[in-house]
């Protein structure tokens, strides 16, 4: 038997203790908090944020959307004292997990962005239960806990029309009444891209001359679009592309390197016209470049400020609103320099 | 020592067969050209798939994977089996030499190449010479490399700092650049894996490394140099791809690690070591995105054709392990 053969021998029961011991205190601490919900939620309704506890189970800094949000976020609550505890990530399995740390940690508000929808339910139900409130921003919640929580969201669908909106504009500045477009969008199940993708085809269905061909899931991946983007302009041709939705700047680019590398046109007086949404610093520069038509907000900077006012607002016992929406603006070439310093901040 | 650095023929078969082992061969044969055939019949009845345009579409696509691919087969063969670390590798190194496009293209290139040899040789001396286990070794390098690209760019997308990298966007003969770089390095990873003493002692150390390291071959070394390269070329995969998107944040790898992994399985070169080939990864590269080119222009989702990519992959490994295993029968 060797030296190391018997530390694991010895090594393995003491973890299994360990272990054991963690999960007893875990059940135990749990235990003792179910059913003893409070009115934590009713008493931080005033008195402001100075003392306050948020639990902010975010996006991860690993997204640069959600990274900007949470410096802009977590530094105004901060500077008005309130705690904010990091329970941020980009893993919906992980959320889950933070979210129901969050619970059993009693804050005076969670503060969530949802990842997954659908495995949010639960958690969220649960926080009900426990009395505590539960804010939610940028994407919406499922139907099923949609009065349960107070919400400050993106308006998906008001981004979708702005992208059809920069489509039409573009094509008609190209003297044509009628093209075909495609559409590469975000995580197809998710309800921001089905939201997006609602006003997408209620403005365009406007103007009938153009007609959607093809709508791919391009799961907020600029790799995956690039190559989504590639085929396309290889299915359709030059001839049958006219117009192109990336639902982030960041699906948008890649479709407008794709469309160069097939050899096609892009932008000008009969290129392919290409839009963008939430927009980011490199949608602005190819907006300023010309191959990019437009984009449009939903740039975190803005998000975050509101959020972190909504915040602010619901502790000094105003009662905000339960749902708001944040505006969100259509950004071209004539009103780009208005746009540029929001949007280069992810 | 002359028997082990000269090895006739690495994908022939070890021993004699049987009759009943030359049956099952017949049986594995005929299902493999079925299947070929099959893919074929699908290919040509698709609408503008048999068109010069799809054509370029789908070496295009199988570029980028391609190179990294072609990195990870040199893994792969020396018996490292894979690295879980290419995406954010990638990653981070597309964050670098956009940043470093104020500099000029040659000097970002030369620090890309630089910051993937580094990343990853480091790696591969730690699996070389200290015998790790690459699979989790790699996993706790891509934490470590995601965590310190967060820590470095705050989170935020790195845009470039000038234009040079746009001339890696060139479509050359309207072919693009990437592909062209593909088949260069294709073929320059095949010369040195089958003409070199160094490609000669990987194929040994991935087929029997206890062996390769009683017959005295350098098994850490020649570990670490494989690695090496396999960072270069990660490197230029992230050039191209970061050029590509014209921005790279932590997450411009994507599903990169699994396509790379994908293609060289369906290449058929052997998870085991030992087996296997540049060619052959091209070839996988290929078959992938030609066949999730099938799929996506007869109207099929993306998510049908990340589950048809896994079919082809579980295929080929079946068929690769059967083979493996009548040869040492």
């Amino acid at each position: 038997m060797t030296i190391s053969h018997f530390v694991h021998q010895r090594r393995s029961p003491t973890v299994m203790k360990l272990a054991a011991a963690m999960v007893g205190v875990a059940l135990l601490t749990s235990a003792c908090g179910d059913g003893s919900a409070d009115d934590t939620a009713a008493a931080a309704t005033g008195g402001g944020l100075k003392g306050k506890t948020i639990d902010f189970v975010g996006y991860g800094k690993d997204n640069p959307w959600g990274a900007y949000f949470n410096s802009v976020f977590t530094a105004k609550l901060e500077a008005e004292g309130a705690k904010i505890v990091d329970l941020t990530t980009m893993d919906p399995g992980t959320a889950v997990t933070n979210f129901n740390q969050a619970i059993s940690n009693r804050p005076d508000l969670i503060v969530a962005a949802l990842l997954d929808t659908s495995s949010m339910v639960v958690p969220i139900k649960k926080a009900k239960q426990a009395n505590i409130p539960v804010l939610v921003f940028d994407g919406r919640p499922d139907p099923s806990v949609d009065g349960d929580v107070m919400q400050v969201l993106s308006d998906s669908e008001a981004l979708g029309t702005a992208a059809a909106q920069n489509l039409v504009e573009g094509l008609k500045a190209q003297g044509k009444d009628s093209g075909s477009i495609i559409a590469i969008t975000g995580t197809k199940s998710g309800f921001a891209s089905q939201d997006r993708m609602k006003g997408f085809e209620a403005e365009l269905a406007k103007t009938p001359g153009y007609k959607i061909v093809d709508v791919q899931d391009g799961n907020w991946d600029p790799t995956l679009s690039g190559k989504i983007a590639t085929q396309l302009f290889a299915k359709y041709g030059c001839a049958g592309i006219q117009g192109a939705y990336g639902m982030a700047d960041y699906q948008a680019l890649p479709i407008i390197a794709a469309a160069k590398q097939a050899g096609c046109a892009v932008a000008g007086k009969n290129g392919v016209v290409v839009t963008g949404s939430n927009c980011f610093k490199v949608g602005i520069d190819a907006i300023k470049d010309g191959t990019l038509y437009g984009t449009a907000t939903e740039d975190p900077g803005t998000i975050a400020e509101q959020t972190a006012a909504y915040v602010a607002r619901y502790f000094n016992g105003e009662k905000p609103p339960a749902k708001e929406l944040v505006k969100e603006e259509r950004v071209t070439a004539a009103n780009v320099a208005q746009y540029a310093e929001q949007c280069t901040k992810a | 020592m002359n028997a082990l650095s000269t090895p006739a023929r690495l994908d022939a078969p070890a021993s004699p067969r049987g009759r009943q082992r030359s049956r099952a061969d017949v049986v594995i044969n005929v299902i493999v050209v079925l299947a070929v055939l099959a893919a074929i019949v699908v290919g040509l009845s698709t609408h503008r798939f048999a068109t010069v345009a799809n054509a370029k579409a789908i070496i295009t696509s199988a570029s980028l994977v391609g190179i990294a691919a072609l990195g990870l087969t040199l893994i792969t063969i020396g018996g490292s089996a894979v690295s879980l670390a290419i995406a954010p590798t990638v990653a981070a190194v597309g964050m670098m030499f956009l940043s470093a496009q104020s500099l000029g293209l040659v000097p970002a290139l030369a620090i890309a190449l630089l910051c993937g040899v580094v990343i990853t040789g480091v790696q591969g001396a730690v699996v070389g010479y200290a015998a790790a286990n690459p699979v989790v070794l790699t996993i706790a390098a891509s934490f470590a490399i995601t965590g310190l690209a967060i820590g470095i760019s705050g989170g935020a997308s790195v845009a470039p700092t000038g234009s040079g990298y746009d001339h890696l966007n060139a479509t050359p003969g309207g072919v693009a650049l990437s592909v062209y770089v593909l088949i260069v390095l294709a073929v320059a990873v095949e010369w040195t894996l089958r003409r070199t003493g160094f490609g000669r002692s990987l194929y040994l150390i991935g087929a029997n490394r206890p062996a390769a390291r009683v017959a005295g071959l350098p098994v850490g070394r020649t570990t670490a140099v494989a690695w090496l390269g396999a960072g270069a070329l990660f490197a230029v995969t992230a050039a191209f791809t970061a050029a590509f998107n014209t921005s790279a944040n932590v997450n411009l790898g994507g599903t990169l690690t699994f396509d790379a992994i994908a293609a060289v399985l369906a290449g058929g070169t052997s998870i085991a070591g030992g087996r296997g080939s540049a060619l052959r990864t091209l070839a996988g590269a290929v078959l992938i995105a030609g066949v999730s080119d099938i799929l996506l222009l007869r109207g099929y989702s993306t998510g049908v054709q990340i589950m048809v990519k896994g079919l082809i992959v579980l295929f080929v490994v079946v068929i690769v392990h059967l083979r493996t295993k009548g040869s040492r029968a």
